[in-house]
């Protein structure tokens, strides 16, 4: 029998997911930075140089790093298991994803092959070691939800992406391109951000929209079978692309499909929902379900566009969709995070969650972030204006980066001055 | 009969629609919570009762284990009673932004608990004492709080 996750001491200590939210608006910052440097015209090409490593800042620099961090904490509460040895993992994994990530985007940049091999052992080791100790403890899972499904599959898919992104660094190493490369690059692109962000959202939206915003729960055709259509769909992605690239607008209209519904499903639920509290991040919940419909209706339109707007359908979901969701996810975990380490070592004078982040500066946090992604779909078609959005972009990410370590000092001082130690409110 | 899993995630529910009306009225006015909050605080706590003094006694007397999720378990109640009796200052000081900040707080401690019991400890529970699963749920119905 397994009661790891109801345990006190089996709680990851803080510092192990805190270590890479507090990262991720960092490289948001250094993506900002990334685009105002770069030639606003090569950025409407997906496969130039200054495309990829703008766009892996965000994907690996904040998508990656915020979905690691929240899997290391979250699978003792939804699942019931914890990562083994997760201080050191973390340390670990954390320390060569970051080496490796700045030495990708200094090789890729600087066109130095030195930079990309440390770049494929930073971000190979870093991310294996984390899939590795992650599926390790999903191994280990007796009672298998809708949402730990969503998790094995998400992490699965992170594998094969991690891989194909690998694969695909070391061709840059040698500047030698396989006959394969744009089908690695296609599946390595759309299983990323489909099967290892989009699947982990929708796994855990099944708990957390219900539960935490009194919202109607989802129902059980899409809890039981959702995540497997949408598995079929992208491993039959990968088939088409490989022996009938023609076809492969099936397998993408499949999956366009079930993303639009879910991202109408959560409009709905938010609709429906029984709290009527609004904050940034029900803002960024809503936000997301606009951006994802917009994203997959031009991600399908521009088949007749012969892909030429693929950039936008990157912007809306890999922007608009997935780094929406984590950012308003940040703006709760990481208060609670601090509240809840605090609280368990018997501190009873602290700020409540709504009282570590200032309200004005996240509404103002939001905005920028908005206003940055129209502004980068308006800079597809007028790239001369790009340059002011990257600066609101940087903004909107240096503010997120403040707001989110105002709430960890909390933590920190409150440990420091020890304002009281009241032992009062355990005893029944 | 409902079964011992069935039964208290249901209330877990009812627990939730509680809060849910009880914010819904905090935001007309503090004054007019009140009510909503002594009827969230009554059923939150009858909940806690029926775990506390039913169901944990029982998993605990035929697993042998008083120190292991029960007690987790009981720890996170005192946590969650802490943060509803400061809100009960907060509403009597009509200070509002302290009112919801703590709303907020237990909103996401009450959850994150939910799902534990829900998704492990009721599971285990209904395991271990499925021959007696209706007379403890039955005694849970009839239980009076204290």
């Amino acid at each position: 029998m397994n009661f790891n996750g109801l345990s006190i001491d089996q709680a990851p200590p803080i510092s192990a997911p805190l270590r890479f939210f507090l990262t991720a608006p960092i490289f948001g910052v250094i993506a900002g930075f990334l685009l105002l440097l770069s030639d606003p015209v090569a950025l409407t090409n997906r496969f130039s140089l200054e495309s990829i490593v703008s766009v892996h800042a965000i994907t690996i620099g904040f998508l990656g790093f915020v979905m690691l961090g929240a899997l290391t904490q979250m699978l003792p509460v939804l699942a019931g298991v914890k990562i083994p040895k997760v201080k050191e993992v973390t340390t670990l994994s954390h320390m060569l994803l970051v080496v490796g990530l700045l030495c990708m985007i200094a090789g890729l940049y600087l066109q130095n092959s030195v930079f990309t091999f440390f770049a494929l052992v930073g971000l190979g080791g870093g991310f294996l070691i984390m899939i590795g100790a992650i599926s390790i403890a999903i191994m280990q899972v007796k009672n298998f939800t809708a949402t730990v499904r969503g998790m094995g599959v998400s992490l699965f898919f992170a594998f094969f992406t991690v891989l194909m992104g690998l694969f695909l660094l070391y061709s840059y190493m040698y500047e030698d391109f396989f006959t394969y490369h744009t089908i690695i690059a296609n599946t390595h692109s759309v299983w990323g951000i489909f099967g290892f962000g989009g699947v982990l959202i929708i796994g855990v939206s099944f708990q957390v929209l219900p539960m935490f915003y009194v919202a109607p729960k989802f129902k059980r055709f899409c809890k039981k079978r959702v995540i497997w259509l949408i598995v079929a769909g992208l491993l039959l992605w990968l088939a088409l692309n490989a022996i009938a690239e023609p076809l492969s607008v099936f397998a993408k209209f499949w999956i366009a499909l079930f993303f639009w519904a879910f991202a109408t499903t959560v409009w709905k639920k938010l609709n429906a929902r029984r709290r009527p509290i609004s904050d940034v991040t029900v803002w960024y919940w809503r936000s997301a379900s606009i951006f994802l419909t917009l994203g997959t209706f031009v991600w399908i339109f521009d088949e007749w566009f012969s892909s030429e707007h693929i950039v936008i359908t990157a912007i809306c979901i890999g922007g608009g969709f997935v780094l929406s969701i984590m950012v308003g996810m940040l703006y709760k975990i990481v208060p609670f995070l601090v509240w809840f380490h605090l609280n368990a070592m018997g501190y009873m004078s602290i700020p409540t969650m709504n009282e570590m982040i200032n309200k004005k500066l996240a509404t103002t946090q939001f905005v920028l972030f908005i206003v940055s992604l129209l502004g980068f779909v308006c800079a597809f078609f007028v790239p001369v204006v790009l340059p002011l959005f990257a600066v609101t972009f940087i903004l909107s990410m240096a503010l997120l980066e403040y707001n989110i370590v105002t709430a960890a000092l909390v933590y920190v001082k409150t440990k420091k001055t020890k304002p009281d130690f009241d032992m009062s409110a355990f005893s029944t | 009969m409902a079964t011992i899993k069935e039964y208290l995630t249901t209330d877990h529910r009812k627990c939730d629609e509680l809060f849910a009306a009880m914010e819904d009225a905090a935001t007309q006015s503090l004054e007019n919570a009140k009510e909503a909050y002594e009827a969230f605080v009554a059923d939150t706590e009858r909940h806690f009762q029926m775990e506390e003094r039913v169901m944990f006694l029982e998993f605990e007397n035929k697993t042998g284990m008083t120190e292991g999720p029960t007690a987790m378990m009981r720890h996170e109640h005192a946590q969650m009673r802490s943060l509803m009796q400061q809100m009960g200052e907060a509403l009597e000081a009509g200070n509002k932004d302290k009112f919801f900040g703590l709303a907020e707080t237990l909103m996401i401690l009450m959850q994150q608990h939910n799902m534990k019991e829900e998704q492990m400890l009721y599971s285990m529970a209904q395991q271990h004492l499925s021959a007696e699963s209706d007379r403890i749920v039955n005694m849970m119905e009839s239980m009076i709080v204290e």
